[in-house]
């Protein structure tokens, strides 16, 4: 990379409020390293403390949903690889991730986002208590967790939480099954 | 029946269940990779004693968590309603809920808790912005 271009790249992430950028792979140890860090960055701008638990908490969910979700790739045992940034804008904060997802889960994924961004703050919490409560979600062979993820994102959320599911035929991914999966939240 | 203590890690709780003197603590924060395989053997241990019985001497629990993740909530869930059938089968169980002062989150959670499993004795307990770091 050139330096006027790495000059331009770091004044757009300027320009667009980013405090902390990181692309690459997601381990558990990523996740706790990146979580520290972020921390600090937090309190070094000032952000309040209810921002910064917001912030927090919705950065886990996101990362581990890298961890446990992003398309492994083609090699056996390869890592899971996905992108993160959190960004100021204006007086809110935003978390954004990305990663690849086999074509499989779009439907899926759907199904669970678009409900969220179509309810009310207090039918989210309504929401999170009846599948917080609801026993049968171990039946679930794709998840890894308490079904409770999206939602607590959105929970914290100060509006609908945006997504994205890009499929991009040019590009590397394209034709093996793979789409890239986007998703913000406004704290 | 002999303790359980697992010391905290950056991204799981202090656990430390002193079954001799009946009081079991949870402390820190709490977001492993895999929230399940950390916290069944704890489960396993909590009902082990609870089965044990013990002549229902009273117990008496501290959970003072800072944070923890979607994963590990159901499981938090969990312990307390093992505890809490053990307060409906006569065994009085109280149950500290240490929070910072301004985590709404954490204080409607205590609450939810406590209106569900409601044959435990529940005590928020709020704690100072300082503790929160």
């Amino acid at each position: 990379m050139q330096l006027d271009v790495f000059n331009t790249f770091r004044c757009t992430a300027a320009d667009n409020g980013i405090l902390f950028y990181y692309t690459g792979e997601f381990s558990q140890n990523v996740v706790a390293a990146i979580g520290d860090t972020l921390r600090q960055r937090l309190e070094t701008v000032g952000a309040p403390q209810t921002a910064r638990r917001k912030v927090f908490s919705t950065f886990v969910e996101m990362a581990q949903n890298i961890l446990h979700y992003a398309h492994p790739g083609d090699a056996e045992g390869a890592p899971k690889e996905g992108a993160l940034a959190v960004g100021r804008d204006g007086e809110r904060f935003f978390v954004v991730c990305g990663n690849p997802i086999q074509l499989e889960h779009v439907p899926r994924l759907q199904e669970k986002l678009e409900p969220l961004r179509r309810m009310t703050v207090d039918e989210i919490k309504a929401a999170y208590r009846e599948q917080l409560r609801n026993e049968d979600h171990e039946a679930d062979g794709v998840s890894k967790g308490a079904g409770l993820g999206f939602l607590t994102v959105a929970r914290d959320a100060a509006s609908p939480i945006d997504y994205h599911i890009a499929f991009n035929p040019e590009n590397e991914h394209g034709s093996q099954g793979r789409a890239d999966f986007y998703l913000r939240a406004l704290i | 029946m002999q303790a359980l203590y697992i010391p905290a890690s950056n991204e799981t709780p202090e656990i430390h269940f002193d079954y001799a003197s009946h009081q079991l603590a949870i402390r820190g924060e709490s977001y492993p990779e895999n929230a399940m395989s950390f916290y069944a053997p704890v489960r396993a241990s909590l009902q082990s004693y609870l089965e044990a019985g013990h002549g229902g001497a009273p117990i008496r629990v501290e959970i003072a968590l800072r944070y923890f993740n979607s994963a590990s909530t159901k499981l938090i869930r969990a312990l307390v309603a093992m505890l809490n059938a053990t307060a409906v089968a006569g065994r009085k169980v109280i149950l500290d809920w240490h929070h910072d002062a301004e985590d709404d989150m954490m204080i409607e959670f205590g609450q939810d808790l406590s209106e569900e499993h409601n044959a435990i004795e529940f005590h928020a307990v709020a704690q100072a912005e300082a503790c929160a770091a």
